[in-house]
């Protein structure tokens, strides 16, 4: 029994060590390939260490004027529509989950369904719209495109870390004459945080990568997002590789960061969760 | 006088409720009308033509093979990444070390960009320069350096292994968490009356998992029919529209062809589809958690 136990082990193992190859390898290569010199890049067979290292290809990125607006046209977009798809959800969840009788759930399914929509069903109907308002380009309209995904998300994110928090802690402090807005601020906030926080993380996410409606609503350098750009360095007579790898690695920072501390925050709601049950 | 709370909850949720109406039901509803009117570019204007773009859509090879080649993207997608999520949410479920590395290792994919995604692959697929090729060479599995993008059959095959490397984490999550959710007395039970490890897998756990079987297929089918960022930067549909899922073939409708009524009745058609599948699911599952309780 114990031998067969350790065999079931050393298999648990195996599967994990080549599925972490598996994941991992493309990023490795991407890293790889950024810092090799050019020469290196094109060399065949593959030289899989670098003779020498270099940071040129990440030079020649940074110093394309087109790249760095499209970095921060990213950054805006992202940074708004976690701001309004927050500013959205955490009200309206809290409202239908804490104060509509029943729960207000039959609405919150209502708000998530709302995503089930596949992106093409808006291709049309965004571009028209956003033409008629003059927002083609802009990243404003871009942002009231991404607002259709995030939000359904969000609110859902939020409204189940909501309905976990006992219903008798806020009727204390209603009772003790505490206003909505309040306890809202004061005492749901705070429990609700990491609910709140990797909804936040999603809305940013999402948007700092999406790239079908980039691609169809900002064809202008003025409005490219950065997934957009990297579509159009590929389409060059030659393309660069070792460039477009360390853009790549440029452009997976701002999500991998996020990534580490919503992993943070799940471990530490766990065993939150876990010392009270 | 003071407001009920409902009335308070509500108001609360007005502001999301129009937002939403604005950028998603509005939209959805002015795509299902554009579905029978043409637009007209020179005079901006539109015509009412009943179902004449349904019928354009049938009537054209494009569209049925878009259809086609959805059908094999779908099936090709949620049986491997499946077959790769079982297998990994069993080993995740056994392991007794290492299991916070490996969950966490196991998202990165999923949370990976997906222009990002599309461009490493490229670079991995590389038929001159890329990697794939030099380790299968070196292995000595290959002579000759594959075109991983060239041919029909291969550039589908490539695309579906890199979408299942972008979604397999979806699945082993889903089925981990399912698995996790099994009593683990039962399990026990099973082999102290002599059943094999292969039989209680067979007769207690797959059973028991069924639920969280039917989600993962179910989303991972979602995601597989929405998707086409990998065919659109990596072969652009091609070679011979062999990799011309539906979303890119509405694409190409609406924004090369512009014609927007037919695209906006093709993705008609698309949520059409999605939602048949959704509501199997709904029916598929529902009554096998009736059945064994």
């Amino acid at each position: 029994m114990r031998r067969h136990d350790s065999l079931v082990q050393l298999l648990a193992q195996a599967v994990l060590v080549v599925t972490t190859v598996f994941v991992l390898f493309p990023y490795a290569w991407m890293v790889v390939t950024s810092i090799k010199p050019i020469a290196d890049v094109v060399a065949w067979p593959i030289r899989w260490i670098p003779r020498t290292v270099t940071f040129e290809n990440y030079a020649a990125i940074l110093g394309d004027a087109r790249f760095l607006r499209s970095l921060l046209n990213s950054a805006v977009v992202s940074v708004a529509v976690t701001a309004i798809s927050l500013a959205l959800a955490v009200p309206a969840a809290y409202g239908l989950t804490r104060l509509v009788r029943g729960g207000g759930r039959p609405m919150l399914v209502g708000v998530l369904a709302s995503q089930f929509f596949p992106p093409m069903v808006f291709f049309v109907p965004f571009y028209i719209m956003l033409q008629s308002v003059g927002l083609l380009n802009t990243l404003p309209g871009l942002i009231f495109a991404y607002l259709s995904v995030t939000l359904p998300v969000c609110t859902w994110m939020v409204a189940t870390s909501l309905r976990d928090i006992p219903v008798e802690i806020e009727e204390a402090a209603r009772i003790d004459g505490c206003s909505s807005a309040r306890i809202l601020r004061d005492m749901i906030l705070p429990i609700a945080a990491p609910g709140i926080v990797t909804a936040g993380i999603f809305a940013f996410v999402l948007s700092w990568q999406e790239y079908i409606f980039a691609l169809l609503y900002t064809t202008t350098e003025r409005a490219q997002t950065a997934p957009v750009l990297m579509y159009y360095l590929l389409g060059q007579h030659q393309i660069d590789y070792a460039r477009l790898m360390a853009a790549a690695v440029l452009l997976s920072i701002p999500i991998a960061v996020p990534f580490a501390i919503i992993q943070r925050v799940y471990r530490s709601g766990l065993t939150e969760g876990g010392a009270k049950g | 006088m003071k407001a009920s709370p409902t009335a308070k909850g509500y108001l609360f949720a007005t502001p999301l409720l129009v937002v939403l109406a604005a950028v998603v039901v509005l939209p959805a509803v002015y795509n299902a009308v554009l579905a029978f009117f043409k637009y007209d570019a020179t005079g901006n204007a539109w015509r009412f033509v009943g179902m004449l773009n349904f019928r354009q859509l049938f009537a054209q090879d494009e569209f049925w093979n878009a259809a086609s080649v959805t059908l094999l993207w779908v099936v090709g997608n949620v049986s491997l990444q499946l077959v790769i999520g079982m297998a990994v949410a069993l080993a995740l479920n056994a392991v007794t070390s290492f299991r916070a590395f490996y969950s966490a290792v196991v998202m990165v994919p999923w949370v990976s960009s997906f222009v990002i995604v599309a461009v490493v692959f490229l670079w991995l697929y590389h038929s001159e320069l890329g990697v794939l090729n030099d380790m299968l060479m070196r292995l000595g599995l290959v002579e000759q350096p594959i075109a991983w993008l060239a041919s029909p059959g291969m550039a589908q095959l490539s695309l579906i292994l890199a979408n299942t490397w972008k979604f397999f984490p979806l699945v082993a999550i889903t089925l981990f968490t399912g698995l996790q959710a099994i009593p683990r007395e039962l399990v026990e039970a099973s082999q102290t009356d002599g059943a094999s490890r292969a039989e209680t897998l067979r007769h207690i756990v797959i059973p028991l998992m069924a639920p969280s079987i039917a989600t993962a297929v179910l989303l991972s089918a979602i995601w597989a029919f929405n998707a086409f960022t990998l065919s659109i930067i990596m072969t652009g549909g091609g070679p011979l529209r062999a990799t011309e899922v539906m979303g890119l073939y509405i694409y190409k409708v609406a924004f090369d062809a512009f014609n927007f009524g037919m695209a906006a009745a093709a993705s008609m058609l698309l949520f059409a589809v999605i939602l048949i599948v959704t509501t199997l699911y709904l029916r598929v599952a529902d009554p096998a958690r009736g059945a064994r309780d």
